[in-house]
Protein backbone atom coordinates (compact mmCIF):
# COMPACT_ATOMS: atom_id res chain seq x y z
CA UNK A 1 0.00 0.00 0.00
CA UNK A 2 2.95 2.33 -0.85
CA UNK A 3 1.96 5.70 -2.99
CA UNK A 4 3.75 5.18 -5.72
CA UNK A 5 2.23 7.46 -8.14
CA UNK A 6 0.65 10.79 -7.57
CA UNK A 7 -2.49 11.42 -9.40
CA UNK A 8 -4.86 9.11 -11.25
CA UNK A 9 -5.22 10.57 -14.71
CA UNK A 10 -9.19 9.25 -14.78
CA UNK A 11 -10.60 11.15 -11.34
CA UNK A 12 -7.63 13.12 -9.92
CA UNK A 13 -7.56 11.16 -6.51
CA UNK A 14 -4.47 10.78 -5.11
CA UNK A 15 -4.96 7.75 -3.98
CA UNK A 16 -2.93 5.50 -6.02
CA UNK A 17 -1.79 2.09 -4.90
CA UNK A 18 0.55 -0.83 -6.54
CA UNK A 19 -0.66 -3.41 -6.82
CA UNK A 20 0.83 -7.07 -7.98
CA UNK A 21 -2.27 -9.21 -9.85
CA UNK A 22 -0.97 -10.49 -12.53
CA UNK A 23 2.56 -11.13 -12.74
CA UNK A 24 3.68 -7.28 -13.33
CA UNK A 25 3.25 -4.56 -11.27
CA UNK A 26 0.33 -2.20 -11.47
CA UNK A 27 -0.67 1.09 -10.23
CA UNK A 28 -4.31 1.20 -9.26
CA UNK A 29 -6.47 3.99 -8.39
CA UNK A 30 -8.24 2.95 -5.58
CA UNK A 31 -11.13 5.72 -5.58
CA UNK A 32 -12.38 4.97 -9.29
CA UNK A 33 -10.06 1.53 -9.95
CA UNK A 34 -8.51 2.83 -13.47
CA UNK A 35 -5.15 1.06 -13.79
CA UNK A 36 -3.26 4.02 -13.53
CA UNK A 37 0.04 2.46 -15.12
CA UNK A 38 1.88 -0.91 -15.39
CA UNK A 39 5.16 -0.19 -14.24
CA UNK A 40 5.28 3.16 -12.56
CA UNK A 41 3.04 6.37 -13.85
CA UNK A 42 4.75 7.72 -17.42
CA UNK A 43 4.27 11.23 -16.82
CA UNK A 44 5.02 12.03 -20.54
CA UNK A 45 1.53 12.89 -22.05
CA UNK A 46 -0.23 9.86 -23.84
CA UNK A 47 1.17 10.78 -27.51
CA UNK A 48 1.99 7.59 -29.73
CA UNK A 49 -0.21 5.08 -29.33
CA UNK A 50 0.55 2.04 -31.24
CA UNK A 51 -1.81 -0.67 -32.59
CA UNK A 52 0.04 -3.72 -33.02
CA UNK A 53 -2.22 -6.44 -34.00
CA UNK A 54 -5.75 -5.35 -34.37
CA UNK A 55 -6.11 -2.26 -37.25
CA UNK A 56 -2.81 -3.08 -39.58
CA UNK A 57 -1.69 0.15 -41.34
CA UNK A 58 -2.68 -0.47 -44.95
CA UNK A 59 1.45 -0.44 -45.51
CA UNK A 60 0.84 -4.42 -46.27
CA UNK A 61 -0.40 -5.60 -50.16
CA UNK A 62 -4.29 -6.89 -50.83
CA UNK A 63 -4.14 -10.02 -49.59
CA UNK A 64 -5.98 -10.75 -52.87
CA UNK A 65 -2.59 -9.50 -54.86
CA UNK A 66 -0.48 -12.05 -52.87
CA UNK A 67 -2.50 -15.28 -54.12
CA UNK A 68 -2.88 -13.24 -57.43
CA UNK A 69 0.88 -13.46 -57.33
CA UNK A 70 1.23 -16.83 -56.02
CA UNK A 71 -1.06 -18.27 -59.05
CA UNK A 72 0.63 -16.31 -61.73
CA UNK A 73 3.38 -18.17 -60.39
CA UNK A 74 1.98 -21.71 -59.85
CA UNK A 75 1.14 -21.06 -63.58
CA UNK A 76 4.52 -20.06 -64.73
CA UNK A 77 5.31 -23.35 -62.93
CA UNK A 78 3.10 -25.70 -64.51
CA UNK A 79 3.83 -23.93 -68.22
CA UNK A 80 7.71 -24.61 -67.27
CA UNK A 81 8.52 -21.18 -68.71
CA UNK A 82 11.99 -19.36 -67.88
CA UNK A 83 12.55 -16.89 -65.23
CA UNK A 84 12.09 -14.01 -67.18
CA UNK A 85 8.77 -14.47 -68.44
CA UNK A 86 7.92 -15.63 -64.90
CA UNK A 87 8.93 -12.11 -63.49
CA UNK A 88 7.90 -10.10 -65.93
CA UNK A 89 4.01 -11.94 -65.86
CA UNK A 90 4.61 -10.71 -62.10
CA UNK A 91 5.27 -7.17 -63.01
CA UNK A 92 2.31 -6.95 -65.42
CA UNK A 93 0.10 -8.64 -62.81
CA UNK A 94 0.89 -6.28 -60.12
CA UNK A 95 0.34 -3.49 -62.35
CA UNK A 96 -2.71 -4.64 -63.83
CA UNK A 97 -4.23 -5.56 -60.58
CA UNK A 98 -3.77 -1.57 -58.72
CA UNK A 99 -5.82 -0.26 -61.86
CA UNK A 100 -9.37 0.83 -61.78
CA UNK A 101 -10.59 -1.57 -63.78
CA UNK A 102 -9.36 -4.23 -62.17
CA UNK A 103 -9.33 -3.87 -58.50
CA UNK A 104 -13.23 -4.27 -57.43
CA UNK A 105 -13.26 -6.91 -60.23
CA UNK A 106 -14.84 -11.02 -59.29
CA UNK A 107 -12.63 -13.43 -57.58
CA UNK A 108 -12.81 -15.52 -61.06
CA UNK A 109 -11.92 -12.52 -63.28
CA UNK A 110 -8.56 -11.67 -61.31
CA UNK A 111 -8.01 -15.38 -61.67
CA UNK A 112 -8.05 -14.81 -65.85
CA UNK A 113 -6.22 -11.71 -65.23
CA UNK A 114 -3.55 -13.88 -63.56
CA UNK A 115 -4.01 -16.58 -66.43
CA UNK A 116 -4.22 -13.21 -69.16
CA UNK A 117 -0.66 -11.89 -67.64
CA UNK A 118 1.11 -15.28 -67.88
CA UNK A 119 -0.52 -15.24 -71.86
CA UNK A 120 1.33 -11.97 -72.54
CA UNK A 121 4.25 -12.53 -71.27
CA UNK A 122 4.81 -16.04 -72.95
CA UNK A 123 3.62 -13.80 -76.10
CA UNK A 124 6.25 -11.10 -75.76
CA UNK A 125 8.83 -13.76 -75.33
CA UNK A 126 7.59 -16.25 -78.35
CA UNK A 127 6.82 -18.97 -76.21
CA UNK A 128 4.00 -20.75 -77.60
CA UNK A 129 0.99 -20.93 -75.68
CA UNK A 130 -2.71 -20.25 -76.46
CA UNK A 131 -5.80 -19.37 -74.64
CA UNK A 132 -6.87 -22.80 -74.93
CA UNK A 133 -4.46 -24.33 -72.54
CA UNK A 134 -4.67 -20.84 -70.15
CA UNK A 135 -8.04 -21.74 -69.92
CA UNK A 136 -8.31 -25.09 -69.44
CA UNK A 137 -5.52 -24.70 -66.30
CA UNK A 138 -8.09 -21.77 -64.74
CA UNK A 139 -11.08 -23.76 -65.36
CA UNK A 140 -13.15 -21.39 -67.18
CA UNK A 141 -13.96 -20.57 -71.01
CA UNK A 142 -11.80 -19.30 -73.43
CA UNK A 143 -14.34 -16.15 -74.26
CA UNK A 144 -13.68 -14.69 -70.98
CA UNK A 145 -10.12 -15.58 -70.81
CA UNK A 146 -9.86 -13.59 -74.00
CA UNK A 147 -11.83 -10.86 -72.97
CA UNK A 148 -9.72 -10.22 -70.21
CA UNK A 149 -6.57 -10.41 -72.40
CA UNK A 150 -7.61 -7.77 -74.43
CA UNK A 151 -9.12 -5.55 -71.83
CA UNK A 152 -5.53 -6.01 -70.03
CA UNK A 153 -3.55 -4.97 -73.31
CA UNK A 154 -5.50 -2.33 -73.06
CA UNK A 155 -4.99 -1.22 -69.39
CA UNK A 156 -1.01 -2.02 -69.88
CA UNK A 157 -0.83 -0.22 -73.03
CA UNK A 158 0.88 -3.05 -74.90
CA UNK A 159 2.16 -4.02 -78.13
CA UNK A 160 2.56 -7.10 -78.72
CA UNK A 161 4.57 -8.69 -81.50
CA UNK A 162 1.79 -10.55 -82.70
CA UNK A 163 1.89 -13.45 -84.96
CA UNK A 164 5.25 -13.53 -86.88
CA UNK A 165 6.05 -15.19 -90.29
CA UNK A 166 7.22 -18.51 -88.41
CA UNK A 167 3.67 -18.62 -86.63
CA UNK A 168 1.66 -17.61 -90.01
CA UNK A 169 4.14 -20.72 -91.63
CA UNK A 170 2.81 -23.63 -88.18
CA UNK A 171 -0.40 -22.76 -89.52
CA UNK A 172 0.48 -24.10 -92.65
CA UNK A 173 3.27 -26.39 -91.87
CA UNK A 174 0.17 -28.27 -89.28
CA UNK A 175 -2.65 -27.83 -92.37
CA UNK A 176 -0.20 -29.44 -94.74
CA UNK A 177 1.20 -32.25 -92.16
CA UNK A 178 -2.48 -32.96 -91.39
CA UNK A 179 -3.01 -33.65 -94.88
CA UNK A 180 -0.18 -35.74 -95.57
CA UNK A 181 -0.81 -37.72 -92.23
CA UNK A 182 -4.42 -38.87 -94.09
CA UNK A 183 -3.40 -39.50 -97.13
CA UNK A 184 -1.25 -42.15 -94.97
CA UNK A 185 -3.57 -43.21 -93.38
CA UNK A 186 -5.82 -44.23 -96.46
CA UNK A 187 -2.78 -45.58 -98.10
CA UNK A 188 -2.03 -48.00 -94.83
CA UNK A 189 0.74 -46.36 -93.50
CA UNK A 190 -0.21 -45.66 -90.25
CA UNK A 191 -2.67 -48.90 -89.27
CA UNK A 192 -0.70 -50.54 -86.53
CA UNK A 193 2.28 -48.13 -86.59
CA UNK A 194 3.53 -45.77 -83.88
CA UNK A 195 2.22 -42.37 -84.07
CA UNK A 196 5.30 -40.19 -83.33
CA UNK A 197 7.58 -41.64 -86.06
CA UNK A 198 4.89 -41.13 -88.54
CA UNK A 199 4.22 -37.38 -86.87
CA UNK A 200 8.14 -36.39 -87.31
CA UNK A 201 8.00 -37.97 -90.88
CA UNK A 202 4.83 -36.09 -91.79
CA UNK A 203 6.16 -32.72 -90.29
CA UNK A 204 9.69 -33.45 -91.76
CA UNK A 205 7.95 -33.59 -95.31
CA UNK A 206 5.65 -30.68 -95.21
CA UNK A 207 8.83 -28.60 -93.80
CA UNK A 208 10.60 -29.28 -96.87
CA UNK A 209 8.09 -28.80 -99.40
CA UNK A 210 6.73 -25.80 -98.12
CA UNK A 211 9.75 -24.10 -99.50
CA UNK A 212 11.67 -26.62 -101.14
CA UNK A 213 14.89 -24.63 -101.72
CA UNK A 214 18.00 -26.88 -101.86
CA UNK A 215 19.10 -26.12 -98.62
CA UNK A 216 15.70 -27.66 -97.24
CA UNK A 217 16.13 -30.44 -99.11
CA UNK A 218 19.52 -31.10 -98.67
CA UNK A 219 18.65 -31.38 -94.96
CA UNK A 220 17.98 -34.97 -94.01
CA UNK A 221 15.81 -36.02 -91.01
CA UNK A 222 18.66 -36.32 -88.45
CA UNK A 223 19.50 -32.86 -88.83
CA UNK A 224 15.97 -31.75 -88.96
CA UNK A 225 15.62 -33.18 -85.68
CA UNK A 226 18.36 -31.65 -84.08
CA UNK A 227 17.33 -28.56 -85.45
CA UNK A 228 13.87 -28.96 -84.19
CA UNK A 229 14.93 -30.39 -80.71
CA UNK A 230 13.13 -33.71 -81.16
CA UNK A 231 15.06 -37.21 -80.36
CA UNK A 232 16.35 -39.39 -83.27
CA UNK A 233 13.60 -41.20 -84.74
CA UNK A 234 14.81 -44.44 -86.63
CA UNK A 235 11.83 -45.61 -87.87
CA UNK A 236 10.73 -42.20 -88.90
CA UNK A 237 12.97 -42.38 -92.10
CA UNK A 238 11.07 -45.79 -93.14
CA UNK A 239 7.92 -43.53 -92.59
CA UNK A 240 9.33 -40.76 -94.36
CA UNK A 241 10.53 -43.48 -97.84
CA UNK A 242 7.22 -45.31 -97.81
CA UNK A 243 5.61 -41.53 -97.69
CA UNK A 244 7.24 -40.69 -100.36
CA UNK A 245 6.72 -43.32 -102.19
CA UNK A 246 2.68 -43.14 -102.06
CA UNK A 247 3.74 -39.69 -102.88
CA UNK A 248 5.07 -40.60 -106.46
CA UNK A 249 2.19 -43.30 -106.99
CA UNK A 250 -0.40 -40.53 -107.24
CA UNK A 251 2.08 -37.85 -108.59
CA UNK A 252 2.37 -40.17 -111.66
CA UNK A 253 -1.28 -39.52 -111.64
CA UNK A 254 -0.77 -35.73 -112.38
CA UNK A 255 -1.57 -34.79 -115.86
CA UNK A 256 0.46 -31.65 -116.30
CA UNK A 257 3.66 -33.71 -115.07
CA UNK A 258 5.39 -34.67 -118.36
CA UNK A 259 8.58 -36.22 -116.03
CA UNK A 260 8.88 -39.29 -114.30
CA UNK A 261 8.14 -38.56 -110.42
CA UNK A 262 10.72 -40.31 -108.34
CA UNK A 263 11.59 -39.94 -104.77
CA UNK A 264 13.95 -37.21 -105.43
CA UNK A 265 11.59 -34.79 -106.88
CA UNK A 266 8.51 -35.56 -105.27
CA UNK A 267 8.38 -33.14 -102.51
CA UNK A 268 8.08 -29.96 -105.07
CA UNK A 269 4.66 -32.05 -106.10
CA UNK A 270 3.96 -32.56 -102.74
CA UNK A 271 1.69 -29.06 -102.77
CA UNK A 272 0.05 -30.01 -105.99
CA UNK A 273 -0.59 -33.62 -104.91
CA UNK A 274 -2.53 -32.69 -101.29
CA UNK A 275 -4.28 -29.66 -103.41
CA UNK A 276 -5.49 -32.69 -105.36
CA UNK A 277 -5.12 -35.29 -103.38
CA UNK A 278 -9.19 -37.24 -103.48
CA UNK A 279 -8.75 -36.86 -107.54
CA UNK A 280 -5.37 -38.28 -107.82
CA UNK A 281 -5.82 -40.81 -105.46
CA UNK A 282 -9.28 -41.80 -107.51
CA UNK A 283 -7.05 -41.84 -110.81
CA UNK A 284 -4.48 -44.15 -109.53
CA UNK A 285 -6.59 -46.58 -107.93
CA UNK A 286 -8.43 -46.91 -111.39
CA UNK A 287 -5.30 -46.96 -113.17
CA UNK A 288 -4.10 -49.53 -111.37
CA UNK A 289 -7.20 -51.99 -111.76
CA UNK A 290 -6.85 -51.11 -115.31
CA UNK A 291 -3.37 -52.39 -116.01
CA UNK A 292 -4.11 -55.31 -113.47
CA UNK A 293 -6.94 -56.11 -116.43
CA UNK A 294 -4.56 -55.95 -119.07
CA UNK A 295 -2.13 -57.87 -117.37
CA UNK A 296 -5.02 -60.71 -116.55
CA UNK A 297 -5.63 -60.72 -120.10
CA UNK A 298 -2.21 -61.33 -121.15
CA UNK A 299 -1.89 -64.03 -118.81
CA UNK A 300 -5.17 -65.70 -119.79
CA UNK A 301 -3.92 -65.89 -123.79
CA UNK A 302 -1.05 -67.08 -122.50
CA UNK A 303 -2.52 -69.82 -120.34
CA UNK A 304 -5.22 -70.88 -123.09
CA UNK A 305 -1.93 -71.82 -125.34
CA UNK A 306 -0.28 -73.76 -122.72
CA UNK A 307 -3.25 -75.29 -121.53
CA UNK A 308 -3.57 -76.50 -125.06
CA UNK A 309 -0.62 -78.20 -125.26
CA UNK A 310 -0.29 -79.27 -121.86
CA UNK A 311 -4.25 -81.09 -122.12
CA UNK A 312 -2.72 -82.81 -125.00
CA UNK A 313 0.31 -83.88 -123.12
CA UNK A 314 -2.06 -85.07 -120.19
CA UNK A 315 -4.54 -86.89 -122.33
CA UNK A 316 -1.73 -89.40 -123.26
CA UNK A 317 -1.08 -89.71 -119.31
CA UNK A 318 -2.79 -91.56 -117.17
CA UNK A 319 -2.88 -89.18 -114.24
CA UNK A 320 -6.42 -88.10 -112.35
CA UNK A 321 -8.24 -84.30 -113.48
CA UNK A 322 -7.51 -82.97 -110.10
CA UNK A 323 -3.68 -82.94 -111.51
CA UNK A 324 -5.52 -80.71 -114.37
CA UNK A 325 -7.00 -78.68 -112.11
CA UNK A 326 -3.16 -78.08 -109.74
CA UNK A 327 -1.70 -77.32 -112.84
CA UNK A 328 -4.47 -74.89 -113.79
CA UNK A 329 -4.01 -73.21 -110.66
CA UNK A 330 -0.38 -73.19 -110.58
CA UNK A 331 -0.32 -70.97 -113.87
CA UNK A 332 -3.21 -68.67 -112.57
CA UNK A 333 -1.27 -68.32 -109.48
CA UNK A 334 2.23 -66.65 -111.29
CA UNK A 335 0.11 -64.79 -113.76
CA UNK A 336 -1.88 -63.41 -111.07
CA UNK A 337 -0.25 -62.16 -108.17
CA UNK A 338 1.28 -64.60 -105.47
CA UNK A 339 -0.48 -62.92 -102.87
CA UNK A 340 -3.26 -60.41 -102.06
CA UNK A 341 -0.89 -57.43 -101.57
CA UNK A 342 -0.12 -56.99 -105.35
CA UNK A 343 -3.76 -56.87 -106.26
CA UNK A 344 -4.27 -53.66 -104.89
CA UNK A 345 -2.42 -50.26 -105.07
CA UNK A 346 -2.01 -49.47 -101.44
CA UNK A 347 -1.86 -52.56 -99.32
CA UNK A 348 -0.55 -52.98 -95.75
CA UNK A 349 3.64 -53.13 -95.76
CA UNK A 350 3.39 -56.44 -94.29
CA UNK A 351 1.41 -57.88 -96.93
CA UNK A 352 3.36 -55.92 -99.84
CA UNK A 353 6.52 -57.41 -98.00
CA UNK A 354 5.95 -60.74 -96.49
CA UNK A 355 8.29 -62.37 -94.37
CA UNK A 356 9.25 -65.42 -95.91
CA UNK A 357 9.10 -68.33 -93.53
CA UNK A 358 11.63 -71.13 -93.76
CA UNK A 359 9.82 -74.37 -94.09
CA UNK A 360 11.81 -77.23 -92.69
CA UNK A 361 11.65 -79.73 -96.01
CA UNK A 362 8.55 -82.38 -94.84
CA UNK A 363 9.88 -85.69 -94.96
CA UNK A 364 7.44 -87.89 -96.90
CA UNK A 365 6.43 -90.60 -94.91
CA UNK A 366 4.53 -93.66 -96.57
CA UNK A 367 2.11 -94.99 -94.33
CA UNK A 368 0.90 -98.48 -95.12
CA UNK A 369 -0.50 -99.79 -91.49
CA UNK A 370 1.33 -102.93 -91.28
CA UNK A 371 4.30 -101.47 -89.65
CA UNK A 372 5.47 -102.71 -86.19
CA UNK A 373 4.18 -101.82 -83.23
CA UNK A 374 6.34 -102.21 -79.86
CA UNK A 375 5.10 -103.73 -76.46
CA UNK A 376 6.00 -100.60 -74.38
CA UNK A 377 3.78 -98.45 -76.95
CA UNK A 378 0.70 -100.77 -76.90
CA UNK A 379 1.13 -100.51 -73.04
CA UNK A 380 1.06 -97.00 -72.95
CA UNK A 381 -2.46 -96.57 -75.21
CA UNK A 382 -4.19 -99.17 -72.70
CA UNK A 383 -5.99 -97.42 -69.15
CA UNK A 384 -4.40 -99.11 -66.29
CA UNK A 385 -6.75 -99.75 -63.52
CA UNK A 386 -6.12 -97.05 -61.53
CA UNK A 387 -7.12 -94.45 -64.37
CA UNK A 388 -10.19 -96.59 -64.97
CA UNK A 389 -11.35 -96.31 -61.50
CA UNK A 390 -11.23 -92.58 -61.43
CA UNK A 391 -12.52 -92.30 -64.82
CA UNK A 392 -15.82 -93.83 -63.73
CA UNK A 393 -15.97 -91.25 -60.50
CA UNK A 394 -15.44 -88.35 -62.41
CA UNK A 395 -18.05 -89.92 -64.52
CA UNK A 396 -20.34 -90.23 -61.67
CA UNK A 397 -19.57 -86.76 -59.96
CA UNK A 398 -20.77 -85.21 -63.31
CA UNK A 399 -23.75 -87.50 -63.61
CA UNK A 400 -24.88 -86.39 -59.96
CA UNK A 401 -24.36 -82.63 -60.75
CA UNK A 402 -26.15 -82.59 -64.20
CA UNK A 403 -29.02 -84.35 -61.93
CA UNK A 404 -28.87 -81.50 -59.17
CA UNK A 405 -29.40 -79.24 -61.63
CA UNK B 1 -19.18 6.23 -102.39
CA UNK B 2 -17.33 4.59 -104.65
CA UNK B 3 -14.73 6.89 -104.89
CA UNK B 4 -12.15 4.65 -104.09
CA UNK B 5 -12.82 2.16 -106.73
CA UNK B 6 -14.15 1.47 -110.29
CA UNK B 7 -16.90 -0.66 -109.33
CA UNK B 8 -19.21 -0.09 -106.85
CA UNK B 9 -18.90 -2.03 -103.89
CA UNK B 10 -22.32 -3.34 -102.55
CA UNK B 11 -23.10 -2.40 -98.83
CA UNK B 12 -25.74 -4.43 -97.41
CA UNK B 13 -27.70 -3.03 -93.88
CA UNK B 14 -28.51 -6.19 -92.34
CA UNK B 15 -30.30 -4.86 -88.90
CA UNK B 16 -30.91 -1.52 -87.60
CA UNK B 17 -31.78 -1.27 -83.82
CA UNK B 18 -33.44 1.17 -82.14
CA UNK B 19 -35.60 2.70 -79.02
CA UNK B 20 -38.22 4.61 -78.32
CA UNK B 21 -40.19 5.63 -74.75
CA UNK B 22 -44.35 5.83 -74.65
CA UNK B 23 -43.68 8.09 -71.77
CA UNK B 24 -46.60 5.62 -69.72
CA UNK B 25 -46.27 2.69 -67.49
CA UNK B 26 -47.35 -0.80 -69.61
CA UNK B 27 -48.70 -3.93 -67.95
CA UNK B 28 -46.99 -7.01 -69.50
CA UNK B 29 -49.57 -9.79 -68.79
CA UNK B 30 -52.41 -7.18 -70.36
CA UNK B 31 -49.78 -6.78 -73.94
CA UNK B 32 -49.01 -10.83 -72.82
CA UNK B 33 -52.85 -11.91 -73.02
CA UNK B 34 -54.85 -9.89 -75.55
CA UNK B 35 -51.55 -8.92 -77.95
CA UNK B 36 -51.15 -10.60 -81.42
CA UNK B 37 -47.89 -12.21 -82.11
CA UNK B 38 -46.41 -11.54 -78.69
CA UNK B 39 -43.95 -13.74 -76.14
CA UNK B 40 -44.04 -13.04 -72.65
CA UNK B 41 -40.88 -13.67 -70.98
CA UNK B 42 -41.60 -13.18 -66.92
CA UNK B 43 -38.19 -14.21 -65.85
CA UNK B 44 -36.40 -10.92 -67.58
CA UNK B 45 -39.80 -9.01 -66.97
CA UNK B 46 -40.16 -8.10 -71.43
CA UNK B 47 -42.67 -9.02 -73.65
CA UNK B 48 -41.23 -9.54 -76.88
CA UNK B 49 -43.91 -8.70 -79.88
CA UNK B 50 -43.08 -9.65 -83.66
CA UNK B 51 -44.40 -7.38 -86.15
CA UNK B 52 -44.52 -9.08 -89.87
CA UNK B 53 -44.49 -5.86 -91.85
CA UNK B 54 -41.78 -4.45 -91.72
CA UNK B 55 -40.49 -7.39 -89.81
CA UNK B 56 -39.32 -5.94 -86.64
CA UNK B 57 -39.02 -7.26 -82.83
CA UNK B 58 -39.54 -5.53 -80.32
CA UNK B 59 -38.53 -6.27 -76.75
CA UNK B 60 -41.18 -4.27 -74.50
CA UNK B 61 -40.54 -2.83 -70.66
CA UNK B 62 -43.12 -2.44 -68.28
CA UNK B 63 -40.99 1.08 -67.86
CA UNK B 64 -42.68 2.33 -71.51
CA UNK B 65 -38.88 1.51 -73.25
CA UNK B 66 -39.26 -0.79 -76.12
CA UNK B 67 -36.07 -1.60 -78.39
CA UNK B 68 -36.85 -2.51 -81.68
CA UNK B 69 -34.34 -5.00 -83.99
CA UNK B 70 -34.28 -6.46 -86.92
CA UNK B 71 -35.11 -3.56 -89.80
CA UNK B 72 -33.43 -3.26 -92.57
CA UNK B 73 -33.16 0.61 -92.92
CA UNK B 74 -33.70 3.61 -91.03
CA UNK B 75 -37.07 4.67 -92.27
CA UNK B 76 -38.42 1.34 -91.92
CA UNK B 77 -37.11 0.88 -88.31
CA UNK B 78 -39.18 4.40 -87.54
CA UNK B 79 -41.99 3.07 -89.09
CA UNK B 80 -41.78 -0.42 -87.78
CA UNK B 81 -41.80 1.45 -84.55
CA UNK B 82 -44.63 3.97 -84.76
CA UNK B 83 -47.04 0.84 -86.06
CA UNK B 84 -45.77 -1.30 -82.79
CA UNK B 85 -46.65 2.38 -80.79
CA UNK B 86 -50.47 2.11 -82.82
CA UNK B 87 -50.75 -1.63 -81.64
CA UNK B 88 -50.28 -0.75 -78.04
CA UNK B 89 -52.40 1.94 -78.14
CA UNK B 90 -54.84 -0.07 -79.95
CA UNK B 91 -54.62 -2.46 -76.66
CA UNK B 92 -55.74 0.50 -75.10
CA UNK B 93 -52.53 2.21 -72.96
CA UNK B 94 -52.33 5.75 -73.54
CA UNK B 95 -49.25 5.60 -75.65
CA UNK B 96 -47.02 8.67 -76.56
CA UNK B 97 -44.51 7.91 -79.46
CA UNK B 98 -41.31 9.86 -78.13
CA UNK B 99 -37.62 9.68 -78.30
CA UNK B 100 -37.18 7.64 -81.18
CA UNK B 101 -33.66 7.13 -81.73
CA UNK B 102 -31.38 4.28 -83.74
CA UNK B 103 -28.51 2.83 -81.54
CA UNK B 104 -26.78 0.78 -83.94
CA UNK B 105 -26.39 -0.21 -87.48
CA UNK B 106 -24.95 -3.82 -88.85
CA UNK B 107 -24.01 -3.81 -92.31
CA UNK B 108 -22.02 -6.76 -94.79
CA UNK B 109 -20.08 -5.73 -97.44
CA UNK B 110 -17.50 -8.03 -99.56
CA UNK B 111 -14.43 -6.90 -100.64
CA UNK B 112 -13.36 -8.37 -104.24
CA UNK B 113 -10.23 -9.80 -103.33
CA UNK B 114 -9.12 -11.80 -99.90
CA UNK B 115 -7.19 -10.15 -97.29
CA UNK B 116 -4.10 -11.40 -95.89
CA UNK B 117 -5.08 -10.60 -92.09
CA UNK B 118 -1.32 -10.85 -90.34
CA UNK B 119 0.00 -7.96 -92.20
CA UNK B 120 -2.70 -5.70 -91.98
CA UNK B 121 -3.16 -6.11 -87.63
CA UNK B 122 0.60 -5.44 -88.89
CA UNK B 123 0.19 -2.36 -90.85
CA UNK B 124 -2.79 -0.82 -88.60
CA UNK B 125 -1.28 -2.05 -85.27
CA UNK B 126 -2.56 -0.63 -82.28
CA UNK B 127 -6.04 0.18 -84.22
CA UNK B 128 -6.19 -3.17 -85.32
CA UNK B 129 -6.42 -6.21 -83.35
CA UNK B 130 -6.10 -10.22 -84.52
CA UNK B 131 -6.61 -13.48 -82.12
CA UNK B 132 -6.92 -15.98 -84.51
CA UNK B 133 -7.29 -18.43 -81.09
CA UNK B 134 -10.54 -16.51 -80.31
CA UNK B 135 -12.34 -14.86 -83.59
CA UNK B 136 -11.23 -15.67 -86.81
CA UNK B 137 -11.84 -12.04 -88.25
CA UNK B 138 -9.15 -9.02 -87.47
CA UNK B 139 -11.20 -5.99 -85.42
CA UNK B 140 -10.68 -2.91 -86.60
CA UNK B 141 -11.88 0.22 -84.03
CA UNK B 142 -12.46 3.70 -85.78
CA UNK B 143 -12.57 5.40 -82.82
CA UNK B 144 -14.40 8.95 -84.00
CA UNK B 145 -16.77 7.37 -85.87
CA UNK B 146 -17.41 4.92 -83.10
CA UNK B 147 -17.54 2.17 -85.64
CA UNK B 148 -16.32 -1.70 -85.53
CA UNK B 149 -15.03 -3.40 -88.67
CA UNK B 150 -14.45 -7.31 -88.44
CA UNK B 151 -12.37 -8.66 -91.68
CA UNK B 152 -12.57 -12.12 -91.91
CA UNK B 153 -9.45 -13.51 -94.66
CA UNK B 154 -11.99 -13.82 -97.40
CA UNK B 155 -12.46 -10.57 -97.87
CA UNK B 156 -16.08 -10.08 -96.36
CA UNK B 157 -15.98 -6.93 -93.86
CA UNK B 158 -19.21 -6.30 -90.98
CA UNK B 159 -19.77 -3.03 -89.90
CA UNK B 160 -21.35 -1.85 -87.44
CA UNK B 161 -21.63 1.79 -85.93
CA UNK B 162 -24.43 4.46 -84.60
CA UNK B 163 -25.85 5.10 -87.93
CA UNK B 164 -25.74 4.57 -91.72
CA UNK B 165 -23.77 6.94 -92.77
CA UNK B 166 -20.96 6.34 -89.98
CA UNK B 167 -21.06 3.10 -91.54
CA UNK B 168 -20.68 4.07 -95.28
CA UNK B 169 -17.59 6.51 -93.80
CA UNK B 170 -16.28 3.62 -92.42
CA UNK B 171 -16.10 1.40 -95.26
CA UNK B 172 -14.50 4.31 -97.18
CA UNK B 173 -11.94 4.85 -94.59
CA UNK B 174 -10.75 1.33 -94.90
CA UNK B 175 -11.04 0.35 -97.92
CA UNK B 176 -7.33 1.23 -99.43
CA UNK B 177 -6.14 -0.59 -96.06
CA UNK B 178 -7.67 -3.47 -97.01
CA UNK B 179 -6.95 -3.28 -100.68
CA UNK B 180 -3.15 -2.94 -99.43
CA UNK B 181 -2.91 -6.17 -97.70
CA UNK B 182 -4.98 -7.92 -100.64
CA UNK B 183 -3.92 -11.57 -101.22
CA UNK B 184 -2.94 -13.01 -104.54
CA UNK B 185 -5.73 -14.74 -106.03
CA UNK B 186 -4.50 -18.05 -106.77
CA UNK B 187 -3.45 -19.50 -103.78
Amino acid sequence: MSRVALKCPNCGSSNVVEDDLYAQSQSVCVDCGSVVSEGFLANDPVGEVYYSHSAPQSKRPCSNLIKGLQRVRALCRVLRVNSEIEKLSQTYFEQAYNHKSFINVSLTKKEALAGSCVLISCRMHDWPVTVGTIAYLIDTDSGAVGAVYQETLNTLNICIPTLTELAAEAKELTKRALALVELAADSWIVTGRRPVPIMIAATYLSWQSLQPTKLRLKMTLDKFCQMTKVDKNRPAMKRVTEIKEMLCKLGNEIPWEKQEITPNNVIQQVEDILSYRFALMRKALKSYEDSLKADIQQCDAKNKKTMRTKTAELKTSSKTGSSVLETERANNGACDEPNWGKRLLFAPPCVVNPKKRKRAPSNQINVTGDEEISDSEIDSYIRTHQEVREIAMTQKLLCQESDNL
Amino acid sequence: MDSNNDEALDIIVTNVVATFRTRCHLNLRTIALEGNNVIYKPEVGKVLMKLRKPKITASIWSSGKIICTGATSEVEAKLGARRLARCLQKLGFKVRFSAFKVVNVLAVCSMPFAVHLIDFTKNNRPIASYEPELHPAATYRIKHLKATIQVFSTGSITVTGPNVQNVATAVEQVYPLLFECQKPLCK
